[in-house]
């Protein structure tokens, strides 16, 4: 077990999101139209789970090179708002030989400076 | 809304032909600055045959392809505002890089109720243009208050 490198984002922003929808094709207005958001009962706009996982993904191709990626699973927590900064952390947790290759496996989080869990996930890469 | 029985949702695939410039734009959109994803030089000297996708880039292959909110929505018979994103999953089998026509075939994998919320997963397998497998992604989606007699 052993931990990677921190990483830290700058504030996630309105125009972000709005980027990001273009970007990904998510349209869903509670990420951008701010009275949906209300409507929806979510006190403004919520950032796409996608992007929150994106910037973990970022984190993944800067601890290990991208193509020896193999699995990336995560599952959402709590709902990020514009104005929170992110931080990513990874650990590595074990050895695996899987489809003739040994694979590294690991944790990934992304927290608020709160503290406040957004993700989980779990990574295999190829060694 | 009158919502599709469960087993006779239909989800089609697709097909979906992966530019630069959409990968440049996705990983701004992040705030991923990693080189391989905006230079093909810097790209072909770490080993890609050009600039790849990034691990989460399939979600715009999918929503950009044909499986967009709009589209889940109608399908299942959701109310728009009270989706949200449960979990994800991919599995990466082979490289994708820029210039490759991907073909997506998305499957049903379950949808559940479970104390007021219902639960959909959908899976789908991607191959390249040789058919070779290069992808599994696989999504869950959650409908908040999904009794629709409340």
């Amino acid at each position: 077990m052993s931990e990677l490198k921190m990483i830290k984002k700058p504030g996630i922003t309105h125009t972000q999101l709005v980027k990001y929808a273009g970007a990904s094709g998510d349209f869903n207005p509670i990420h951008t139209v701010v009275p949906i958001g209300e409507k929806a009962g979510l006190d403004g706009v919520i950032a796409h789970g996608m992007l929150i996982m994106g910037m973990a993904g970022e984190a993944l191709a800067e601890w290990f090179p991208r193509k020896d990626l193999r699995k990336y699973k995560v599952r959402f927590s709590k709902m990020t708002r514009p104005g929170e900064k992110l931080t990513i952390e990874g650990r590595t947790t074990g050895e695996i030989w899987e489809d003739d290759e040994k694979r590294l496996t690991g944790e990934v989080s992304v927290k608020n400076e709160a503290g406040e869990l957004k993700l989980s996930g779990r990574f295999e890469v190829k060694i | 809304m009158e919502s599709l029985l469960k087993e006779d949702v239909r989800l089609k695939p697709f097909r979906f032909t992966i530019e630069r410039g959409k990968i440049k734009e996705f990983a701004m959109a992040i705030g991923d600055s990693n080189p391989i994803y905006y230079d093909a030089g810097t790209a072909r000297k770490e080993g890609y045959r050009d600039i790849p996708i990034p691990p989460t880039f399939p979600t715009a292959i999918e929503m950009w392809g044909g499986l967009d909110f709009e589209t889940l929505i109608k399908l299942f018979g959701l109310d728009p505002l009270k989706v949200l994103h449960g979990g994800q999953e991919y599995r990466y089998f082979g490289e994708i890089c820029a210039g490759d026509t991907v073909t997506c075939d998305p499957k049903l994998i379950s949808s559940f109720e479970k104390r007021n919320l219902r639960f959909i997963t959908i899976g789908i397998h991607y191959k390249n243009s040789v058919g070779k497998d290069v992808l599994y992604s696989e999504s869950t989606i959650i409908e908040r208050g999904a009794s629709k007699n409340e």
